[in-house]
């Protein structure tokens, strides 16, 4: 056969084999380009609803043993939808005015809690072992070849029937009926829809439901191909779809679909070409070898870094976006030092009282969990910094963490270098890194910056992991990637007591920094960014800069936190501690608590070291009643509860940006101090007496907004 | 005398339409001049290619004799351009004070991410006088605490011209400083506003609506409509061109 036979057939069975994933992420794509122009949520919970379905397929048809269709039914048709339906009732339908970075931020807790609720309802667990089935029967094991260059499976005969189904089946919808004409205009400008009298809601719920069996198709459908039903698995779905539909320039549905199949296409053909360059080109070996997982996120990032204009593509859409009041801004500097002094030092008493029981009296376990607890609360200062201070979200803190763990085990496991310089280093490296990666990002801003870091993220954990220069390679895999703990001068921090005390030493340097950089310049220039960007600007001040310093003081805390929790466990596991999907309830932990304080991110680090072990396993419950016998029945809960409170615990950020601590030490102070005013008997409350009432995002815009209050944050530009 | 700001056939298109149209203007140091034109005339996109926030497809931009074209916003604001906003931009959460402060440590270019560390960030003595001075001047001593959460319309605009005067402008751009102010507040506006200039001595641009605000604070004004001069001159006369009360007044005469 001649050259370019071969190179033609394989051409030809690379664009074969492309095809049926393309459909699934073609799928994906729309059902997500669906909800974000419908109602402007950016749903990264869109993987999650996938997995819910794929799962409970699962469980309908090989656990309950039902047969294929009403499995189906079940699983796309009503779980799905209704699912849709109730995210948009109760959770997105109230937050239509929130900032786009707001409601990101929701669908990152929902990403997290909506797979753990299925997993408590239904008591399923995604492991691995557990194949998932397709839906036809025998689907992996029958192939059927028409071209004679690629056989193609049932498996992958069905899904491409029912992809392509479904997009005619939503291309005859948009045409031809009615919902499908007031759907589209919604995707134009929803605020011009209700003005002429459709009700923008009830077409934004309907299109939820309808783009959340898409992510249910897409999760039955992708499933046997994925080869797993766990969640984080399927929140790279997610990034797929936002990968192809950047490609369609997110701003159209048939761009987005093109934009799947591109994608299929281009991971067949680089899977077919890339073996060959890369037997000459040593350097592809790690790309060719995490293809799949690798591409979209390459994409992504390559369109993102070098397409900057693809930011402006809602923006631009809906003429009447600038009627909505402006959100309330993420991030911002905690003001209000009113609180009492000798409250404070009340707390702080008991705080050191805390520490110096744990520090005595406390067995191995203990000090672990109080140790990575307090490790846990440095590397959240990161997000304290980027996202409480410079109101970004980044969803690459795992990362810089990462290269702050693996920088120690390079340097003091290879090289023999003083393990606490290399964790200094390591820090360095992480914020380097931080302020490069800074660079493209910052041209992108708000829901754009989230999207590049994690992609960013994943491109970490797809290619550069298994790089032997980063992350140690093939020898670690066997030996794990060991780190030592340190000795300086006479102290051996190998003794768990001492390491306590290490830890507990560079969490308060850093929380004192973190405090010295807010009240400061820096903090006061990022506080005015994230305040108003144009008006910081027309005073100066550049938000770049200002930007690429928090990025990368946020990278080496996280750097320095992370060579931490790698030196205190006395190595990286990577995979456990700094996966992007685990990184995620990092940042949902965080702004749920509490994104702008030190307290916060405190409170964080405690409530993922401890919440299990003394409030789900009921330990502090039997320390009320005074004996581990009586300990009532519910205890111990399961642990997946936590994912559920903290990942709900996010919906609450888009109103109360300061966290649910802080939000409820607002509201107890209020009451306080009206409490008092009403003793001494000067009549209502400061708020009351104000002329101008205070700007509250809330649901319905009201007509004072536009007359009375002075607009606080970001107009439309 | 050298002119404070002076553009030279700026022009600028969007997809296709001629937004601002050759349009060269100059303003001198210390005066106060008035853009005015129907909506849709062009001032606030012409406006935005002198900021900075719009890059012009022609045409030369020069800020005390400097050309600034290629400039963007923030380094043009160094340069000495101070603006308010038409609809009201402020720091959320931060208090009166505060806005002055920050506007202060960035015209100094003061502090940075080491002197925080080391705990010389908060604000000094020094700072707080001079922010004061200000605050003093504008009436707005009294609340310079208040989270601006708190402030109406009308002092949130005094807010925005001390943060803009904390950078030590050459030239304020105002955009449509009263809309949203009822008339005792306009009237304190522009009390306030002439002692400020008179004290500082900066030169103002001033887009407005408000025909009696410009005719009473202004002393030239620049006409546009459809994107290009129709007039210029002391506003009292522009104001009584026959082109622009058709422009601009609409056809019929008003009785003033």
């Amino acid at each position: 056969m001649t050259l370019a036979a071969t190179l033609g057939s394989d051409l030809l069975r690379a664009l074969l084999q492309g095809t049926p994933p393309g459909t699934v992420y073609a799928l994906i794509a729309l059902g997500f380009v669906l909800t974000y122009k419908t109602s402007g949520v950016f749903n990264l919970a869109f993987g999650a609803q996938a997995s819910i379905s794929a799962a409970m397929y699962y469980k309908a048809h090989t656990d309950w043993r039902w047969p294929i269709l009403p499995a189906l039914i079940v699983s796309v048709f009503v779980l799905a939808p209704g699912v849709g339906l109730l995210l948009e009732r109760l959770v997105f339908r109230h937050l239509r005015t929130a900032s786009s970075v707001a409601k990101i931020v929701v669908t990152l807790g929902l990403s997290i809690a909506v797979p753990s609720i299925f997993e408590l309802v239904f008591q399923f667990q995604g492991v691995a072992g557990r194949t998932p089935e397709g839906i036809v029967p025998n689907g992996a094991g029958v192939y059927y070849d028409p071209f004679g260059v690629y056989p193609f499976s049932r498996n992958e005969l069905m899904t491409m029937a029912v992809a392509v189904t479904a997009m005619l089946g939503l291309a005859a919808l948009f045409k031809f009926s009615a919902l499908g004409l007031q759907m589209r205009a919604v995707v134009e400008s929803p605020r011009m829809t209700e003005l002429n009298g459709i009700r923008a809601d009830r077409v934004s719920a309907l299109s939820w439901a309808l783009s959340s069996s898409f992510a249910g198709m897409a999760g039955v459908l992708i499933a046997p191909r994925f080869n797993t039903l766990a969640a984080p698995d399927f929140f790279n779905l997610v990034v797929v779809a936002i990968a192809a539909a950047v490609l369609g320039k997110l701003v159209s549905l048939p761009r987005a679909l093109v934009g799947g199949f591109c994608l299929g296409w281009i991971i067949a053909l680089l899977g077919t070409f890339l073996p060959r360059w890369s037997r000459t080109q040593t350097w592809l070996r790690p790309f060719q070898e995490n293809l799949t997982p690798s591409v979209p996120f390459l994409v992504l990032f390559g369109v993102l870094v070098f397409w900057p204009a693809i930011r402006r593509a809602r923006e631009a859409s809906d003429p009447l976006s600038g009627v909505d009041p402006p959100p309330s801004s993420v991030g911002s500097g905690a003001r209000g030092a009113s609180r009492p002094r000798f409250s404070r030092v009340i707390g702080l008493a008991l705080l050191v009282g805390i520490g110096v029981i744990v520090f005595i009296r406390a067995d191995t376990s203990w000090i672990f969990l109080v140790t990575q607890a307090v490790v846990m609360s440095t590397i959240y200062l990161s997000v304290t910094v980027i996202t409480g201070l410079a109101g970004q979200i980044s969803l690459c803190q795992g990362t810089f963490a990462a290269i702050g763990g693996f920088t120690v085990f390079q340097l003091a496991d290879r090289h023999g270098v003083s393990v606490l310089l290399a964790a200094v280093i390591g820090a360095v490296i992480a914020a380097a890194v931080g302020a490069v990666l800074s660079l493209p990002v910052l041209r992108l801003g708000g829901v754009w910056t989230a999207v590049a870091t994690l992609a960013f993220a994943y491109l970490f954990d797809s290619v550069l992991v298994k790089i032997s220069w980063i992350c140690g390679g093939g020898t670690s895999l066997l030996q794990g990637t060991r780190v030592p703990r340190p000795v300086v001068g006479p102290w051996d921090f190998a003794d768990d007591r001492s390491f306590l005390v290490l830890t507990v030493i560079v969490f308060i340097v850093v929380a004192f920094a973190v405090t010295q950089i807010r009240s400061g310049t820096v903090g006061r220039t990022l506080s005015a960014i994230s305040g108003s960007e144009v008006a910081a600007e027309s005073i100066g001040i550049s938000p770049a800069r200002a930007r690429v310093t928090a990025f990368a003081v946020s990278a080496f805390i996280a750097g320095l936190g992370g060579a931490l929790l790698s030196i205190h466990q006395r190595n990286v596991n990577y995979g456990s501690n700094f996966s992007p999907f685990a990184a995620l309830f990092w940042l949902v932990l965080v702004v749920s608590l509490g994104a702008r304080t030190v307290q916060g991110a405190a409170q964080a680090g405690a409530a993922f070291s401890l919440f299990d072990t003394l409030i789900l396993r009921g330990t502090f419950m039997g320390w009320i009643l005074r004996s581990s016998k009586r300990i009532p029945e519910i205890f111990p809960i399961n642990p997946k509860w936590r994912f559920v409170f903290f990942g709900l615990g996010t919906i609450q950020f888009a109103r109360h940006p300061e966290g649910l601590v802080e939000h409820g030490k607002r509201q107890m102070r209020r009451r306080v101090d009206a409490l008092r005013k009403r003793r001494t008997g000067s009549g209502g409350s400061i708020d009351d007496a104000s002329p101008v009432s205070t700007p509250q995002p809330s649901s319905e815009p009201s007509n004072e907004t536009d007359t009375a209050v002075v607009p606080v944050g970001e107009t439309t530009r | 005398m050298t002119n404070v700001l002076d553009t030279q056939g700026v022009s600028k298109k969007f997809s296709g339409i001629m937004a601002v149209h050759d349009l060269s203007i100059s303003v001198d140091a210390g005066e106060s001049v008035g853009l005015i034109g129907p909506n849709g005339a062009g001032k606030t996109t012409f406006f935005n290619c002198v900021l900075g926030v719009l890059r012009v497809n022609a045409g030369v931009v020069r800020l005390a004799g400097d050309d600034v074209t290629e400039m963007p916003v923030h380094a043009r604001a160094r340069r000495g351009i101070g603006r308010t906003f038409q609809r009201i931009e402020l720091f959320a959460e931060s208090t009166v004070r505060e806005h002055l402060l920050i506007a202060e440590r960035t015209r100094r270019r003061d502090g940075g991410l080491w002197k925080d560390l080391i705990g010389r960030g908060r604000p000094r003595a020094d700072e707080i006088a001079k922010c004061d001075e200000v605050l003093e001047l504008l009436g707005l001593r009294d609340v310079a605490d208040e989270p601006i959460e708190h402030l109406s319309l009308g002092q949130g605009r005094l807010v925005e011209v001390g943060r803009a005067l904390m950078t030590d402008p050459k030239l304020l751009l105002l955009d449509e400083p009263t809309s949203g102010l009822d008339r005792q507040e306009t009237a304190d506006l522009a009390i306030t506003l002439r002692a400020v200039q008179e004290h500082r001595q900066f030169a103002i641009l001033l887009v407005e609506h408000d025909v009696e605000f410009v005719s009473s604070f202004t002393q030239r004004s620049y006409v546009l409509d459809f994107g290009q001069l129709i007039a210029s001159g002391p506003t009292q006369d522009v104001l009584r061109d026959p082109q622009v009360r058709a422009a601009y007044l609409g056809v019929e005469e008003i009785s003033s």
